[in-house]
């Protein structure tokens, strides 16, 4: 059996492709994948990630605030973001990834839905593992 | 045979046409490869590994570059082989992957080594010289320094992360000869270790005006029981630039991967709880 996983293990290094920074796996679950819509409240366009605030409701009339991590600007600009302009406070959008292994409130975000329907991608696939 | 090549263009140009062929490689591609005064071929440009491609510029990109590089015969190369370590050497691989990749010198904005910093997802920049060869890279904003004069390494090497680089010219092939790395970085990849005994020889070779064909080897015998080669395609990027990456600025990495050490299970492989 452990042979068998470390096989599959190195498959998967194998295929994964480069990240920026850091290992996806460490820090966040590919297992646990994440859909939320609600309410941008500010954005971090900063190195070597940047961060969404995104304001969810939960369905029982709380919100809660997430924080999404994604690709450092100069990847985004390279993919045809740009700051101020691609994602705004008060945009409603919906952001699909994966939720941190850690914090509760906290994932990464792997794609960035828009209200006209454009999807752009906004941060690594999961099980990028510092190649 | 110039039948045979006006019909790949035919059919690159058809393929470019239907997915959107970007104006950067439709404008180049038919350009020689640029020499420099001295004869040889110049690498100057701002590239970037295409294996980082689609993390880097997006997957429209990547299917521009393979329709490319099928046009114009380009192979794609062969996956990589895994390190031929000694077994000490993958038990401490294996470590680090069961780890998840959390002690990654990189996740702490340390410099990538050689030759990992060459297949970052992010572009450097080849000057070149007539007796020197200067990479600016994006990434950690590092650079390198190549001379090509003839003149041997330092006398004075102090164990580094980048190491110390010495070029020559094999034909219209640069190879570059680095040592004097300390034992901190990762080859490529994910527990990728090596010792101060490392030596990497680097292969460029610009094969086209869009594409650069690089090759390491990497030979330290405290790790490995026999050396390890990796090739990767370099493409050019004619309308990019290398902007500023200050890694340190926002890096919450370092407090989360101080949270993760202090509950290992949740980050480790099940197999190894």
């Amino acid at each position: 059996m452990r042979v068998v996983v470390t096989r599959a293990l190195a498959l998967l290094a194998a295929a994964t492709s480069v990240s920026a920074h850091h290992s996806f796996a460490a820090q966040y679950d590919a297992a646990k994948p994440l859909t939320l819509t609600g309410t941008v409240v500010k954005i971090d366009w900063t190195n070597p990630h940047i961060h969404i605030f995104l304001d969810v409701k939960d369905g029982k009339g709380s919100v809660i605030q997430w924080k999404l991590e994604g690709f450092p600007p100069n990847m985004l600009i390279r993919q045809g973001w740009q700051r101020d302009v691609t994602l705004k406070p008060g945009a409603v959008i919906t952001v699909a990834g994966w939720h941190a292994r850690l914090e509760a409130n906290e994932g990464a975000a792997r794609y960035v839905t828009f209200s006209d329907g454009r999807k752009m991608a906004s941060g690594p696939p999961a099980g990028t593992w510092g190649q | 045979m110039e039948r045979r090549r006006a019909l790949g263009w035919f059919a690159a140009l058809g393929v470019a046409w239907m997915i959107g062929w970007p104006a950067a490689f439709a404008q180049s591609a038919a350009q020689p490869i640029p020499r420099a005064a001295n004869g040889k071929p110049d690498l100057s440009g701002i590239w970037i590994a295409q294996g980082a491609l689609a993390l880097a510029a997006g997957e429209d990109e990547v299917k521009a570059a393979l329709a490319a590089d099928a046009a114009a015969g380009r192979t794609p190369l062969p996956a990589r082989a895994a390190p031929p370590y000694r077994p000490e050497a993958e038990a401490r691989r294996q470590y680090y992957l069961n780890r998840r990749g959390i002690d990654d010198p990189m996740a702490r904005c340390l410099l990538s080594g050689v030759p990992r910093i060459q297949l970052r997802p992010l572009p450097f920049r080849i000057v070149q010289l007539p007796t020197e060869v200067i990479v600016l890279y994006e990434i950690h904003h590092a650079f390198r320094m190549i001379p090509t004069d003839g003149r041997p390494h330092p006398s004075d090497m102090e164990p580094s992360y980048m190491g110390e680089s010495v070029g020559r010219w094999d034909g219209d092939t640069l190879v570059v000869d680095v040592r004097g790395f300390n034992d901190k970085s990762w080859l490529v990849g994910v527990g990728t270790v090596h010792t101060e005994q490392l030596r990497v020889t680097e292969r460029y070779t610009r094969d086209s005006y869009d594409t650069m064909l690089y090759e390491a080897v990497m030979d330290d015998p405290d790790v490995f029981t026999k050396p390890w080669r990796i090739q990767e395609r370099f493409r050019l990027r004619p309308n990019d630039r290398v902007r500023e990456y200050e890694c340190i600025e926002n890096n919450e990495d370092l407090q989360r991967i101080e949270k993760l050490l202090q509950n290992e299970s949740v980050f480790r492989l099940p197999t190894q709880q």
